[in-house]
Order: structure tokens, then sequence, then C-alpha cells
């Protein structure tokens, strides 16, 4: 006969069965996640230092393919096309959050404008590039709005100009995806307790005072979050110059020519820039991590 | 009721409508062209309507030379069966980490939440060899296998909804003999319904748009959507026209799951959001 006292708050099952279970439940993830995104992470690192060519021998080849990286110009200015992306993430930052302020109420339309601006995120990369194809090619909107409004010396080859195709198609990536830090920053805003929004306005607080002294401090954590999917998510950019451009005209990015890579069976070489994007993402949550300290 | 001034309601319906301005510019001229003739297409602006708005040759056209519909039935067995498995995983998951202590405990967590740095790219170089070794490549199972993983977003999803149900509910049943086993299948799986609805939409639009996958994985014999659209597209010989007639066609199911469901959108990401 048991005692109350042993049979605790889990009833009469054994330490054993207990295992079992959590053991159960956690294998089959786990085991796609160490298959899937682990060992291919380390294999990586390994293959790197190889001329491998994704079948037959391996040869170890020393840092000869992290060399080829640093000394060609064509691989270094796809780092630079990064830049461009990294830049339209703050536009797209700050609009998406002074949308999500602005729209965090109660007022007519409401549903409708949630509605429309939710739109981008909905779509895929193929449409999103067709879209903009129309938009910014020679006779596309762009030019004809450009035109409209009788600014032609304002009008350009938009994806054809070297100087300009970068820039173009990285502002894409506003339009595209304001959407997800937009929902973020709106589902944070309303945890926000009414009452210290009312207790503003007693104080005679300006709408810009409760968004700099409530809403920022308030929602600082999803802030950093999004900063660090902007920063991160512009090292992988790859569908839309892709897509749009199949990485010609300068716009090659480091994922493009993993891809590129892999299929010309130089999977060594795809390897280097993998881990090389894998570094430069775990820099930059390092950074955050040291910033942000948990609260 | 928070008091708001009349100037800055103005403010906030002008800047509304210029941020829809913003996101419909871009798309209306797509819609015209579908309805354009071809030659429509090449004598008019981008930014004039149709001459006639009930022309649905591209639509018809667009369809049968596309392979759009059957690239719609692949990428429904896809998702069915991928997101199935990933939805019934997260749970276990979440309801493990959330309910029990144990040794290994922070490891397993935060290998689950490394992954959401872990960029796609960097694994695919192995893991396209590893499906490559199994022979999986070409054959939709590539993609449902790696859509499966538990992702973290989806775990916070979960782990936020648990906070509600409360852990007494759970010893209740233990303690009148219940085991482990079915505690979960029958008391609290069927509580997380909420959000597996919200998953399955957040992961449904998701993976429906995914191009990187399946591009990668699948060819001409076996495509999703967003491949068939893209090989169409690809195929220089196809006009504009018929792409922005694929394109809206594409649109519809993702519309239509956004229209009634809107709210799951809106109510899941925040709650993964807030919970990271």
């Amino acid at each position: 006969m048991l005692k109350i006292s042993e049979i605790g708050k889990e009833g009469r099952r054994s330490k054993r069965e207990r295992a079992l279970f959590i053991i159960l439940f956690l294998c089959l993830p786990l085991l796609h996640l160490l298959i899937f995104s682990y060992v291919p992470i380390i294999g990586n690192f390994i293959v790197s230092f190889t001329d491998w060519k994704g079948f037959g021998d391996m040869k170890f080849i020393g840092i000869r393919n992290y060399k080829k990286l640093f000394s060609n110009t064509e691989y270094i200015s796809m780092f630079k096309n990064c830049l461009w992306y990294l830049l339209a993430a703050i536009p797209q930052l700050v609009f998406a959050f002074f949308l999500a302020v602005i729209i965090n109420g109660k007022f007519r339309g409401l549903n409708v404008f949630k509605g429309i601006l939710i739109l981008p995120y909905l779509l895929n990369g193929v449409i999103v590039s067709t879209i903009f194809i129309i938009f910014f090619q020679n006779n596309g909107s762009l030019n004809a709005i450009l035109e409209g409004l009788h600014l032609n010396g304002l009008t350009h080859k938009w994806l054809q100009d070297l100087k300009l195709v970068n820039p173009a198609i990285a502002s894409i990536s506003i339009w595209r995806y304001y959407g997800m830090n937009f929902i973020m920053f709106f589902g944070a805003l309303q945890t926000i307790p009414t009452e210290l929004y009312e207790a503003a306005v007693i104080d005679g607080c300006t709408k810009m005072q409760e968004i700099r002294y409530i809403s920022i401090p308030y929602i600082r954590k999803v802030l950093f979050i999004n900063i660090i999917l902007s920063i991160s998510g512009s090292i992988q950019v790859f569908e839309i110059p892709y897509i749009m451009m199949n990485g010609s005209n300068g716009t090659l990015t480091p994922v493009i020519q993993i891809q590129q890579s892999m299929y010309d069976n130089r999977v060594g070489f795809a390897a280097a820039l993998s881990v090389l994007v894998f570094v430069i993402v775990l820099i930059v949550i390092t950074l955050q991590r040291l910033l942000v300290k948990d609260d | 009721m928070i008091y708001e001034s009349t100037l800055y309601k103005v403010i906030r319906y002008v800047f509304l409508v210029l941020a829809s301005i913003f996101v419909l510019v871009p798309l209306i001229p797509l819609v015209f062209m579908a309805f354009k003739t071809g030659e429509e297409y090449s004598s008019t602006s981008v930014l004039t309507p149709p001459s006639n708005w009930f022309n649905f040759y591209n639509f018809g056209y667009a369809l049968r030379v596309g392979h759009l519909i059957k690239a719609f039935l692949t990428t429904a067995v896809i998702l069915v069966i991928s997101l199935a498995i990933q939805i019934l995983f997260t749970c276990m998951v979440s309801y493990v980490l959330h309910r029990f202590d144990f040794r290994g405990k922070k490891v397993v967590q935060t290998a689950f939440t490394l992954t959401m740095f872990i960029p796609v790219v960097a694994t695919q170089t192995l893991v396209f060899r590893m499906m490559h070794a199994v022979k999986l490549v070409n054959t939709m199972w590539s993609v449902i296998i790696l859509y499966a993983g538990v992702g973290i977003i989806g775990i916070y999803i979960m782990l936020n909804l648990l906070d509600n149900v409360t852990k007494e509910i759970d010893e209740a049943a233990w303690i009148d003999g219940a085991s482990f086993q079915y505690t979960f299948w029958a008391i609290v799986f069927p509580l997380m319904r909420p959000a597996c609805t919200t998953l399955l939409i957040i992961q449904g639009i998701a993976l429906y748009n995914d191009f990187y996958i399946p591009n990668l994985y699948l060819n001409s014999n076996v495509q999703t959507f967003t491949v068939a659209l893209y090989k169409f597209y690809g195929s220089m010989s196809t006009p504009f026209e018929i792409v922005s007639a694929a394109i809206l066609i594409g649109m519809i199911p993702i519309l239509i799951v956004f229209i009634t469901l809107q709210k799951y959108i809106y109510n899941g990401i925040a709650a993964g959001a807030v919970k990271m």
C-alpha cells in the first residue's frame, strides 16, 4: 500500500516511466534537428577545408577556399551588395514601427487597413519579383509615374544601370518584409496596459512622448529581435535578386553564389561560403546578446 | 478609452492611406495586365486599365500551359503531410519543455532556439548531398522531411498557450492514475488546438510561399506552385500577361485563407513575438 506522500504530484508514475515519456516525445524532433541543422553545420566546417566535389574523394587543401573568397573582387562585392539590403532594413523597420503605433487603437476602417497592409507578407518571391519587374522595367510603372508627374529627368533604366540595380532591388525588401515586422511590433504594443497611456494623457504627454517613454521601452526586446532578424536576413538575401536577375548585372549575393557553386560541383567552396555566412550571423547574435541582457 | 486629439486622428488616416497606396501601387499594374490581350499589353502603358475586364483568356491559357493545377495538388500534399508532422512534433516538444524538468533540458532548449539563427542555406550544401545519397532528390519526400522539423517560433507559440493551461489539470489526471501518454493525448493536446491553428496558418503561408527548398530539390516532374510559377516565368517565351494571370491564380488560395483567418495571423505572430 502506498502512502499519500509517496504518490506525489505525478501520481504513481515511476521515474522510469517519466524518463521514457520524455525521451519518446523528444527523440524524433531532436534527431531531425541534429541531422538537418547541426550535423551539416559541423560537416560544412570540415568540408570547407577540402576540394570535395559532392562525390568521390576529398582532398584536404587547407584554407585555399577561404583565400579564394577573400582575394576575388567579385566575391567581395557580393558581400557589399548585402549592405544595400541592410540599408533598406532601416526605413523598413521605422515604417513598420510607426505603422504599428498608429494602427494600435480603435477606429473606423481598422480592419480594412490591417487587411491591405498585410498583403505583401502573403506573397511569395516569384510573385513579388514579377510585380517589381513590372514596376522597374524600362516602360514600367515607376517610369510611367515619373513621366506622368513631368519628372522625365528622373526616369532610369533601373535594372540595367549597374549603379542603380542593387539599391533598386534592395528597396523591394522594404515592401516585401515590413509586414512581418509590423505584425510583431503590433503584437508587442497590444501587451502594453492601456492604463499606462491613460496616465500619460492625464500627465499631459504628447503622442511623441508616449512613444518615446512608454512604447519603445516596453517593446525593446521585440525591437531588438527585429533588428537582428533584419541583419541576419540581409546577409542571406536570395529570392529577389535570383528570380529577377539570376544574380547577373552585379546583383550576386552570397546565397546565390552558394547555390551556383553547388550546381557546379564545387561543394568545398560552397561549404566555405556557408561557414562564412554562418559566422557572420553568429557574430550578430552574440553582439545582440551582449547588448541586451535578459531582463 | 484613450483620448485622441482630432489632429492625431487626421494624421493617422493620412498616414494609413499613404501606406496603403505604397502597398497597392506596385500591385495594380499586375492586375491590369492579367486582363489585357497581348496586343494591348505591347501598345498601352502599364498604368492603363484593360479595355475588357472580362477577358479571361490569359487565365485559361495559364492553367492549361503552366501545369498549375498539378503543381497545386503537389503543394497541397506536401503541406498536409509536413504540417501535420511538424505541428504534432511541436506540441510534443513544447509540452515536455513546459511541464517537465529533466537533465539536459537547457541544452535541448538552446538547441531549438539556435536554429532560428542557423541560415537554411548554410546547411543545404551537405543536406543536399545526404538527400542525394538516399535518392530523395526530385521526390516530394525530400521537401516534406525538411519541412517537418520543429521551429522555434512554433515552440514559442505553444509555450505561450501552455502558460494558460494550468498544470493542475495534468496533476489531477496523474493522481487519478492516468499515464503520461493518456494525459497528453486525451487531456492537454485537445486544449492546444487554438495554438495549433495559429501555427498551421503561419507555417502554411510560409511553406506555401517557400521557394528556396523546392527550387533546390524538385524538378519539372514534381514541382510546387512557387516553382511552377518560376519555371513558367523563367521561360522567356511566356508572354507577360499570361504570367500575370498565373500569379493572380496563385494569390487566390492565400487570399481566401487570409480573409477567413486574418485574426489568427495577427494574434499568432504576436504571441510568438512576445514570448521571444
